[in-house]
Formats: structure tokens, sequence, C-alpha cells
């Protein structure tokens, strides 16, 4: 059992959709705590059964209501836990906190939040516990965290309690004082931000806070919460720099109470841990900013500590200090010290990696006491080039150091560039690059490959105006490909780049001439090199400004045979090659001065390639050439490359051929962005399990008068398993709202359908031959075949055709299965007539009754008018009624569910209600009879107007 | 100053990469919904995570040499917050994302941002980036122990723990102290001394025979080129390491270094959080400013209140005038053989008594080496299995002369096989040293045992040590050319 649980807690964690959709939240909820109460379970299987609910409460909570309902079970499974399963204990108070949070009962003061918070009140004060032994602590630990977490989520939650809060943490000398402390904090913090929301609110009311003495005039506040303005600003945290405003509290120099709270607290920061250490000055940081009478000096006496601390949080809580005070605490002299101290720390050998790059960010990001300006990244002033040689990158750096390195230092010496370009720093950026090329060509890794495209990619986004590194870049790069011709995608992926964010460069256009003439000039040819020559020449082919001859006497030199045997080898990839650069040759600019040679190409190709597919597209593009006039040529196969040009090239099998080619989108499949069609369920007439079933009076009472016969009669017909296994719903298809005049007229549509869950089998798909607007809509028939009758969701797609002969794929709206749809009538044998169905009736009742196996009974009642309940039976219950309708002291109703369920109705009118007595075999089935009863007594119980 | 998930991910030879735990905090969540308002991006479930994760990792598809996504040019990520591009119903962006990598495992966490999303705030201004930080790196050293071997069991029973050690230090999201590595401490009694607070980073209290243990390691680093044109590079950085068992809730610890008369001051001094106060003077020297003689050059005091754990102190870096071995290293093709020159050169100043001393001189990227015909002036030299480095160990001493010389030829043939590096191909090679020298620092920094002040009833005993250990300590071949750019740049 504790595998099963383990197992399926894991598999629930993995992907809780997939989990829920072979069973419901519900169930599973359900599942959860009862086993939670069983007291057989171990109490390591029950830490493991709450972290769902401390993971995902919206999923197996979805409503308020289920989550007081949740909460009260918890509490009282807390309540009656063995005090000494503290582990237990605390994953449960951390259960009842992400229950009560996310559902907003915890914001809405729910009454079962008010428990809870009260009892967690009691665990944190309670003085027996601060003499037991040091385990128990821990739940008051944990006690201490969920009445922060509390508190962070619903601010001024706990805004009463700051005095309370204080003595505690006063009073404690065990290492219970870090949660008191922290606590005490967040609720000191969110009570001052309060305050600052309040109109007139001073020294007064702070005093009135800390002193724990409610004063009157925001009592009547208390209520509303600070939350229920929907504002996220109290979460948000207040120290922005120069973006932002820090709400401020008007108190006049006398803040005594305040000062004490503060500087005790700063006293003992340094028995905190160092996470939260760097969290309660953080948190004072923000108080001390927001009331302006106490000096940010205060924090004064921690501040050597903290900036030669190796820990990278507490350094992390100082500079965000000097970005809430700058020059009020921080003059320009320690300016440049932290700054230096920034350098020293992003190189520095004892700490890691990923520490030095935090660090490294932060200088981009420093908070000067003066900034100039905002920007993204901006250096700070005081970073001179001396200072920022210490963080020159090195070839034995790691990928993010070296080039978040390369970076910082471009930054530097752009500023410096543009007085001397000759600068040193310059130099050594350039021979940077230059020894990570050698590494690259020397066989270095996939990683240094991309690092080293990368750096380049920084190095021309800076400084591709220098003109002596921006040619000497494009020689070397080109002396690289020509050795490593692999290389292709890569450089083909930086003169993309290159030419799309340097507008004002020419950089990229020269690289490909360059590449173009490296490529042309060769006299020998590997098969493997071929294929990359022609990507490169394919690009280069896309750039109007650079003459193509060359390429043309490359493609013919390589299908000669004398040259290479490509020909020969009919090898289709390479073929396609050949021609995506051919088609780009189509609509050069220069076409006029390449027509002759490149025809003489294509139908070299056309005669002579062992290949038909390419054979044929070599002719048709020569009949195009030699037939179209030059516009017409260009529009032919322009076409869909319009759309998004050459950034977002469709990335299917068919696009390797030829992208972009007018056939292509006649043989793709577009996607449609919204839904052109839905299904509505067309409304029917009371469903029947099938027509021949018609009431057959001449040769009814053809039946066993006895129950349990008549039972044996009716199981025996389910020994075919398609008996009466699938409900069949009609729909109706129709156009949505939208109105797009191509899709007026549709052909072909094929439906498809993806279930949400496990209930149901696959449905095959459905075609409809036609659809067109102004027609009436098509009907079709969802054969569902059900494993469990559940209520589901269906997803549903579609393929189709327009009037101009493109295949579209779009998205169909969900449909939803109601409970009620899956109902049946009896499918009795066809000779039966009514008593041979009530007799099943009888029978079947008295199996459920006993509540063997999956059986249930149960009890549903309301209040109806005679006529209502008529009202009702007639509009939902007639053609599943078995006893005769006339008989209105009980109403006997069967409702068949596929596969094999059933639910049985007895209805009764009492002087008080109406009592449905239901019972089924499939008790997983009662909460949605009782939903479905709920909804259409409900429905009946106010009467149409 | 909260996180809103948790992975782990193991990865194995780049194959099997799986999410071997996850955690996500639900009330952070919460407050992250409310907070990004419309740009909010759900946290995705597991199997999404990774792929987008090794994604940006450069880690998927690792047998395509080319995939946009992942090898765009334009794209750097930014680690060690990297951003995630979720596609799908709800796409957005999912920033910052922590991650840092050790041997097999991966660890990342998400932090909740707490202020405006929009523009895009910088990662400075969020607290919870260099707490995740250090959450992760504590579970890093948690899992893998603080060497980064791969230990199989002692990983699984770890992971088994880590909801237990969750609870402790990271309950509901927010980071409150990293795990322990020991077993947890025995709950102690609490104590009747008085009203002085336990520290939350002391797990209990000490008791019996008082025990001071003060280790001081320098570590140097090289690159020797030999050439006119590039300036010789090298390095020291030093921590002191300490083990206190003292008694008391907080008992007052002073440790004092000090240097030799003319030593170049201790700089980039980074401390311990238990230190309870800093001289101002003690922060001044640093690596990356201009060198003043007149600087503060200790002694410098240390004053703390010891955790129970071993811990370290404190860490400086130093600059001394000269390497202590001095290499040069020429290599000449001639034919199908290398010609091998080698010296080495103890400096004066170093105590001739190493615990080790070693130089490796590898030839990757070529076939096995077949005669090797190389004489060494001292020590012994040994081919490895794989026939491509050279062993060449020096030993305890260098000799009277301190100076020792490898001089030969070596010629390859047979099959190419062993690593490839590209840091060593052709006449791109080096010698790598490793050396370890016990009681000698380079900077001259000590801890005199009679300096340490324990102020406590009870007379500790006080230990005290130091050396000197090499790490990447480069001698480059200056008849080729080094993979590194000249200029006056630092190591």
């Amino acid at each position: 059992m504790a595998t099963n649980w383990a197992e399926r807690i894991s598999a629930f964690s993995r992907s809780p959709t997939r989990f829920l959709s072979g069973t419901t939240a519900e169930a599973f909820l359900a599942e959860l705590l009862r086993e939670l109460r069983d007291d057989r379970a171990s109490y390591s299987v029950k830490v493991l059964l709450l972290s769902p609910l401390c993971e995902h409460p919206t999923l197996l909570c979805p409503s308020d209501s289920v989550g007081e309902e949740t909460t009260l079970e918890l509490m009282s499974v807390f309540a009656q836990c063995p005090p000494k399963f503290v582990g237990f204990r605390c994953h449960l108070l951390l259960a009842l906190t992400s229950v009560l949070i996310c559902t907003s009962c915890a914001s809405g003061r729910s009454r079962a939040s008010q428990d809870f918070l009260d009892l967690l009140l009691q665990i944190i004060q309670d003085p027996s516990d601060l003499h037991s032994d040091g385990s128990l602590r821990s739940l008051c630990a944990t006690a201490c965290d969920c009445l922060r977490e509390l508190e962070a989520c619903c601010p001024g939650l706990l805004s009463q309690r700051i005095e309370l809060l204080g003595g505690l943490r006063q009073q404690e000398t065990s290492r219970l004082h870090q949660p008191y402390a922290a606590l005490q904090t967040l609720v000191l913090r969110n009570a001052v931000f309060q305050l600052t929301q309040e109109k007139g609110a001073g020294a007064e009311h702070l005093k009135a806070l800390l002193g724990g003495i409610t004063s009157v005039a925001w009592e009547a506040d208390q209520d509303s919460g600070l939350m229920n303005n929907k504002d996220s600003a109290v979460l948000s945290s207040l120290i922005l720099g120069n973006m932002g405003v820090v709400p401020t509290l008007q108190t006049g120099p006398d803040c005594k109470e305040l000062r004490s709270v503060l500087s005790s607290l700063l006293e003992e920061s340094y028995l905190l841990t160092p996470l939260c250490q760097a969290a309660l000055l953080h948190r004072l940081t923000e108080v001390v900013a927001m009331v302006p009478s106490i000096p940010p000096a205060i924090f004064r006496a921690q501040l050597l500590r903290l900036l030669g601390t190796s820990e990278v949080c507490l350094l992390h809580s100082t500079l965000l200090m000097k970005c809430a005070y700058t020059d009020s605490l921080f003059s320009a002299e320690d300016e440049a010290f932290i700054l230096k101290r920034l350098v020293v720390l992003s190189q520095h050998p004892r700490l890691t990696a990923p520490e030095k790059l935090f660090y490294m960010d932060c200088i981009l990001h420093f908070p000067e006491n003066r900034p100039i300006d905002s920007g993204d990244e901006s250096l700070p002033v005081l970073l001179t080039p001396q200072l920022a040689s210490a963080l020159a990158p090195t070839v034995l750096n790691d990928s993010a150091t070296l080039l978040s390195r390369f970076n910082l230092l471009s930054l530097v010496h752009l500023e410096e560039g543009e007085e001397a370009e000759e600068g040193q720093g310059l130099e050594y950026l350039y021979e940077h690059l230059t020894s990570l090329l050698h590494i690259v060509e020397n066989g270095g890794s996939r990683e240094i490959v991309v690092t080293f495209f990368r750096a380049v990619f920084l190095f021309l986004f800076y400084f591709h105006h220098v003109e002596r590194y921006s040619t000497g870049l494009t020689e070397q790069l080109c002396k690289l490909y020509l050795h490593h011709t692999h290389l292709a995608p890569h450089l083909i992926n930086l003169a993309d780049q290159t030419q799309d964010k340097l507008s004002e460069s020419n950089w990229a256009v020269g690289l490909l001439t360059a590449l173009q003439k490296a490529i042309t000039s060769l006299t020998q040819l590997s098969v493997k090199d071929v294929k990359w020559h022609l990507k490169m020449l394919a690009r280069v082919a896309e750039e109007g400004e650079i003459p193509q001859r060359n390429t043309l006497s490359f493609l013919s030199k390589v299908i000669t045979p004398s040259f290479s045997s490509l020909c020969e080898s009919g090898d289709w990839r390479q073929g396609n090659n050949v021609l995506g650069v051919c088609r780009r040759l189509l609509v050069h600019p220069s076409l006029d001065s390449l027509l002759i040679p490149l025809a003489d190409i294509l139908q070299h190709l056309a005669r002579c390639y062992r290949d038909t597919d390419i054979q044929d597209h070599a002719r048709l593009y020569y009949t195009l050439l030699t037939t179209l006039s030059r516009e017409k040529l260009a529009g032919v196969m322009m076409q869909g490359t319009t759309e998004g040009g050459r950034q977002v090239k469709k990335r299917s099998l068919s696009s390797c051929m030829s992208e972009g080619e007018e056939l292509t989108s006649l043989l793709t499949i577009h996607q449609t962005e919204k839904a052109i069609f839905r299904l509505t369920e067309a409304q029917s007439e009371p469903r029947q399990q099938s027509k021949d079933v018609d009431l057959d009076q001449d040769e009814a009472e053809n039946c066993p008068e006895e129950a349990n016969a008549a039972l044996e009669v009716y199981r025996a017909q389910f020994s075919d398993p398609s008996f009466a296994s699938e409900v069949t719903l009609k729909y109706q298809l129709a156009h949505t709202n939208g109105h797009d005049s191509r899709f007026d007229h549709l052909f072909s549509i094929r439906l498809h359908f993806g279930h949400t869950d496990n209930h149901y089998e696959k449905l095959p798909d459905i075609s409809v031959s036609c659809l067109f607007r102004e027609r009436p809509s098509p009907v079709v028939q969802l054969r569902l075949k059900p494993r469990q009758p559940y209520p589901t969701t269906l997803h549903a797609t579609a393929i189709f055709t327009t009037q101009d002969g493109l295949s579209w794929h779009t998205a169909v709206p969900d449909i939803h299965i109601a409970f009620e749809q899956t109902f049946m009538p009896l499918p009795s044998p066809r000779t039966w007539g009514q008593d041979g169905k009530l007799s099943a009736f009888e029978g079947l009742w008295e199996e459920m009754c006993t509540e063997k196996g999956e059986s249930a009974i149960s009890l549903f009642c309301c209040q109806l008018e005679e006529a209502a309940l008529n009202a009702l039976v007639r509009k939902h219950f007639l053609s599943y009624l078995v006893s005769d309708p006339s008989q209105k002291e009980e109403l006997k109703v069967l409702f068949f569910l596929p596969p094999q369920c059933h639910i049985l109705l007895k209805i009764r009118s009492k002087e008080d209600a109406v009592h449905f007595n239901i019972a089924t075999d499939n008790w997983q089935l009662l909460p949605h009879i009782g939903s479905y009863l709920l909804t259409i007594t409900a429905a009946q119980e106010d009467p149409p107007s | 100053m909260t996180i809103r998930a948790l992975w782990i991910i193991s990865q194995e030879k780049g194959d099997n990469v799986s999410i071997r735990f996850s955690r996500r905090f639900s009330t952070v969540e919460h407050r992250a919904k409310i907070l990004a308002g419309s740009s909010y991006v759900a946290v995705p479930e597991e199997s999404t995570i990774l792929q987008l994760l090794l994604t940006e990792l450069g880690l998927s598809d690792p047998d395509k040499a080319y995939v946009a996504v992942r090898d765009d040019c334009l794209h750097r990520p930014r680690s060690p917050a990297l951003e995630l591009r979720v596609d799908g119903p709800e796409k957005g962006i999912l920033w910052p994302m922590l991650v840092i990598s050790q041997g097999p495992l991966i660890l990342a966490c998400l932090p909740l941002v707490d202020v405006p999303p929009e523009p895009r705030p910088p990662l400075a201004s969020l607290l919870s980036v260099s707490q995740g930080l250090t959450l992760l790196a504590g579970l890093q050293i948690f899992l893998l122990g603080s060497g980064s071997k791969p230990d199989g069991e002692g990983l699984v029973s770890r992971l088994a723990m880590l909801p237990s050690v969750l609870l402790q230090v990271c309950p509901l999201g927010t980071p409150l102290d990293v795990p322990l590595l020991g077993p947890p401490a025995t709950p102690t009694v609490p104590t009747v001394t008085g009203n002085q607070k336990q520290p939350a980073w002391k797990t209990g209290l000490h008791r019996g025979r008082a025990v001071v243990n003060v280790a001081l390691t320098e570590t140097v680093r090289s690159m020797q080129y030999g050439s006119r044109s590039r300036q010789d590079l090298w390095d020291v950085f030093g921590t002191v390491s300490c083990k206190c068992e003292v008694e008391g809730v907080l008992p007052n610890v002073m440790v004092t270094l000090s240097l030799p008369p003319n030593g170049s001051p201790l700089q980039d001094i980074l401390v311990h959080p238990c230190v309870t106060s800093l001289d101002s003077s003690i922060l001044t020297a640093s690596s990356v400013d201009n060198c003043d003689s007149s600087a503060f050059s200790g002694p410098y005091k240390f004053p703390f209140s010891p955790p129970l754990e071993p811990f370290r102190l404190c860490s400086y870096t130093s600059q001394v005038p000269v390497p202590p071995i001095l290499g040069s290293y020429q290599l000449r093709e001639e034919e199908n053989q290398l010609h091998v020159s080698v010296t080495l050169k103890l400096h004066e100043s170093v105590k001739n008594s190493f615990e080790y001393c070693e130089a490796r001189l590898p030839f990757f990227n070529r076939d096995q080496m077949s005669v090797v015909d190389v004489k060494v002036s001292y020590g012994q030299l040994d081919t490895s299995k794989e026939k491509n480095l050279l062993v060449w160990a020096l030993g305890q001493k260098f000799p009277k002369s301190h100076e020792v010389t490898m001089e030969g030829k070596i010629s390859f043939s047979g099959p190419t096989n062993g690593p490839s590096d590209p840091l060593c191909t052709g006449l791109t090679a080096y010698i790598k040293l490793y050396f370890k020298v016990p009681d000698m620092t380079l900077s001259g920094c000590s801890v005199d045992q009679h300096s340490v002040q324990v102020y406590s009833s009870a007379k500790p005993r006080i230990v005290t040590s130091r050396e000197l250990i090499s790490k990447d300590y480069f001698i480059w071949n200056s008849t080729g050319a080094a993979p590194v750019s000249s200029g006056p740049m630092m190591v």
C-alpha cells in the first residue's frame, strides 16, 4: 500500500493534469483525506499524502467552500494526531496554510481560517512548549513560518499583534528567536505600510501600533484589509531605486518606540542565519525608507561587517540599502569602495561561478548615488577601463562567464573607443576572439563553437564600425569556414542576425561576398562540403547587391560530371540544395544577366539529374524562367515568402525542397487563427437506444414476472460486449460568428476528437462533405462509448479545404458532455412491456440496497409543489419512467448509463418535502447525481416568468 | 524574497536526464499571480520545464551540431538567471530561472519577482535572487558533499531526505538556512545561562575540552609563456579554515593573521558571517587598485563567535613578486619527431621540501607516443597508460642547484585515441605543475599559535598549520601560440 501511494503521489506531482484525467479532483481529495484519517496508515506515508495539498491546493480545492471543508478536515486530523509525530504535524500546518491562502479563505477571513490563526497563535505562545525538548520547538518554528506566510499573503492580518510578537522574540533564548524576528519584521513592515496609506495617520498611530493599543481611528478599517483593493503594491518590494517612489509616514522627529524596536532587531541580527539576516535587513530598509524621521544611519554599525562578508545575500542586501538611501547613508568614497568591492567579488577565486556572474550583473545595474540615466545596462561612471581590466575574459573561463565578461569589457571600451580607436582594450578583445577562433579551428567542442559565435556577434554589435577589426574578422571567418564547412549554419545565423540587428552596417553583405568568393574559387570539392557550400551560396543569393555570376559558374561546375558526381548520385537532398540556390537566383535583381547560364543549369538538371523529383522541379523552374515575364516570375516565386520573410521559415519536410514556392502553400496545411465552426447540441427528442424498440404492444408481457428471473434475462443481453455500450449524441456543425468570407464554403471537413480524461473510448474521426454558411447546418452524430459515464470535455480539431484549394487545420471549441447526456432508458429485451421493466427495477433496487461492492443508496430532498414536481417529471424523467405515470404516490425512474451502470430513483411526496430515494450500482456516480438533481430541482423551484 | 518552485535534475552522460525532485510553493505562486497581473506565466509541468531548461543550457539534442533555438548567436543565456520561453496556451517568459550545475546535478529554482515586472527589472533589485543562489549552493553541497564526485547511493538517500530538510530550511518558499551537512546535532537542553541568546546558525552547544584548529592554505596559479611579448602571470589566494570546539552559547575567539615586515598587504579579504566586527583598514587593500605600499599590512584581527561545524573564517588574495617555480618549455617539430626541452627552476625563497611535486606534459590530438627518448636531470619519468602524457615526478625536493631539466625526442605513431583537447594541439602545448609545500605560504602570512585568543574559562588546545598548493599552474610551449590573448590583463 505504501509503495502504491508513493508512486501515485509522484505521478501526481509529475503531471497533475494527466493524473487527474484518470480520476477526478474530488475523488482524489476524498481519498487523500480518508487515508489521512486512517489510523492504520503510517505517518511517513501521511506526510507524503500532504504534498499534493501543499503544492497544488487549487487543483484539489477548486472552490472556497471545498477549501473551507478541507481545512476543517485537516484541523481535526491535527487535533487527533499524537504530539510525538512532530514532522507530520509540521507538514500538516504547511498544508493548511497552503489551502487557506490559495483558496482565498484566508484573505476572506473565513471561519476556518480564523480557527487556524487561533491555533497557530496558541502554538507559538504555548508556555509548556518553551521548556519541552527541542523537537517540539520545531512545531513552534513552523507555526511562525505559517503565520509569516499568512501575513505575507494577507498583509495586515497580524498588525494588532506586533507587541505580542516583539515580546516573544525578546524573551526567547533558544534558536526560536529567529522565526519570531522574521515574523515580527514582516508584520511591522506591513503595518507601517498600512499607516502610510491612511489619511492623517502619524506618530500617534505608530506609537499605538507598537504598543499594542488599538486606536479607534483605524480599527474601523481593519476588516477592509489591505488586499481588498486588489492592489499588489503592498506585496511589492519598495526598494526600486530611482524608478520607484516610497510611500512615507510623517511622524515628526519623535519616533522613540519604533527606533528602539529597530535597534533591538538590528543588534541581534548577527544571531540570524545569513539568509534570514538578509531578509530582515531588507524589510527594515523598507521600514526606515517609509518613516523619514528615522535616519538611515541606524544601519551604520552593521555596514563594515556586511561589506566584508563572503555571503552573497548579505552583500546584496547592503546594495539594496544603497539603492534605497543613496548618499544619505553612503558617501562618494563609500560608493567607490563598494564598486571596487564588486569588481573584486566578480572574479574572486573563492566564490562560485554563479555568484561571480551575479556580481557582474550588479556592476551593470550599480545603484549610483547620482545616476546619469536609467538605461537597461549602463556602466557606473566610476568603472574605469583600468578597474574593469580585472574582468577581462580568458579562454579558461566557462562560456557564461566568458560572454558576460566580454560584454562588460565591450561596454567599457565602447566609451573609450570613441576617443581612441587604437585602444588597448579593444585590441585585447579582438585578440581574445582570435584565440577563441584558434580553439574552434583546433576542433573545439560544440559549446565553444556556440560561445565563439556569440562573442563575435557581441563584438560586431559594439564595434562593427571599427573597420580594421571588422574586415579582419571577415577574413578570419572565411578561412575558418573553408576548414570547417560544417560551421555554415552558424555563419548563416551570424549573417542573418548582424544584418537584422545592425541595420546601419553592411558587414553581413561583406562577409557573404567574401564567402562566395572563397567558395567559388575552390578547385577541389568533397561531397560533404558541397552540401554546406550550396547552403551558403543559397544565403548569398538572397542578397540583391551581391553579383551572382560566380555562384552560377560554381553551380555549373558542380553539376559537371568531370568535376563531381553529384548528378550521377541522384541524391535528393543535394539536388534540393542546388535547386534552392536556383530558386533564389530566379528572383535575384540581376536575373537578366544570369538568364542564359541559369537556364543551362536548370536544363542540365532536368535532363541529367538522377532523381525524378529534382528533374521535375528543374523543368518547372526552367519553364517559369523561360516563359514568364520578370514581374510574373517574381510574383510567383515570392508568394508565400511575403508573410514572414526569411526569419520564419516553416519547418516542414516539404519546405526542405523549396520553401516559398507556390506549390508549397498548396501542399502545406495552414493553421487558422480562430475557430471557424463549432459543434452545438442539436435539440432532439428524448433519446432511444434504437428505433426498433418502439413499443411492440402486441408481443408485450412476454417476460418473467419474478424480479430475479427478469434480471437474469436482462443481464444475459450483455454477453454481447457491444450491447448498449454507446451513447449517440447529435450535434450541429455551424459557423462561428466571425466573418471571414474565405471560409464561407468549406469542403471535405474531417473532425478529429481528443479526450481530456480516460473515461471514454477513443472517438473515430467524422467526415462531413461540406459546410456552407447560408445553408442549414449539417448534423453529426457522436458515438460515445463510456468506460465510466462521467461528465467530460472533448477537444476537437478539424481539417478542411476552402474553395481556393488550400487545406486548413483549425481548432474547434471544446465540447462539454453533461452527466445527463449519458442517460438512456433501460435497454430491456424488445419483447418486454412495462411490467418487465418494473420487475427489473425491483430486482436491481433490492440488490443495490444491500450496498455490496460498488452499490450505494442515498437520499435527496427538496421542496416542490405538486405541479412543479409533475412538470419536472414531464420534462426530465418521462422517457425513463418505469412505473405507471398515473400512480402519483411513488414514481420509479431508471437511468441506464453505458457501459453497465444504473441509477434508480423512487420519488415520493412527503408532507414536508419531496424525497428522491437514490440507488446505484456505482457509488462514484453519487456526487454527479446529487449535482444533477440539484440543478433540475432548482430550476423548477423558480417558475419561469 | 521567496521562490516559487525548486527542481533537482540529474544527468548521466548527457543521455539520461530526469527530474529527481521538485517542489512547488503554492502560496508563493498565489502571490506571483497577484504581483505579475496580466504578465503572469504559470510554472509549467515537469516535462516542459526540463525541456526548456536543457535547451537554454545548450544541452538539448546533444547529437545535433546546430539547432536554431539553442545556438542562435543573438541569444546569450544570462546565467545564472535564465529565461525560459514557454510556448502553448500559457505563453510567456519565465524569468529569472536560477540554475547551478555541478557534476551530475542541475539545480534550479524560480524566485518570485516582487517588483513591477514591466519593464524587466534588474536582477540586482531582487533579493530573492541571491537568496535562491545561496539555497541552491547549499542544497548542492548537501547532495554531493563538498567534492563533486557522483555517488549514486549517497545521492539517492540524500534526495530521500529532502522533504524533511526543506521543512527546516525552506518550508514555504522562503529560504531560511542552508541544509546541515552532518547528522542533525542532538537537541540541546535549553540553557540556563542567563539571557544570552543562542545564534540561529548554531545547532547545539559543545561540551568538553576546548580545541581550536586554524589551518591556512594558500593556492598559487600561474600562466608562463616564456615569451617577450607576453607577460607571465601568477596569483596567490589564501583561505583560513577553522574548527572550534569551545564551550558556551556565544564564546568569543580571536584569530590574528600576521605578515613578515616587508610583506605585501593581504587583499580582497572576505569574511565568514560569524565574524562580529571588522576594522575598516582590513578591507581597504584590493587587487584591482593601484598597489599602495603604505597600505595597512597587519596584523589582521578577526574576532568571531564560532559555529559548531568547520568553517572558512576568511579568504584573501596576495601579490607576490615571483612565482615559486619558473619554467621554460620548448618544442620543435622535426620530421616525425618532437624535440622537447624543459627547465624548471625553484625560487630560492621557497622552502625546498615538498609533499609532492609533479609535472605533466600532455600530447593530445596526436598519435600515441611510440619512442620516448627523453632524459631528465632529476626525478623520475613515466608514460601514461594511454601513451599521450608524460609524467615527471620530482618527489620531495629539488636538487641543490634548485634547477631541473628535461631534454629529448619523442616520436609518434600508432592509433590515435585518448583525449582531444583544443587547448593542446600541435605546438600549442603546455606543462601543468602539481605541487604542495607543507608549512609555508608565499605571501608569508601566518597564524601564530599564541595569537589565537579564546575568551572562556577553560584553557583551550590550539593547533595551527599552513601549506601551499598549486592549481592551474601552466607553462606554455614558447615556440607555439598559447591560446590566450596577449595584453596587460590578469589571469
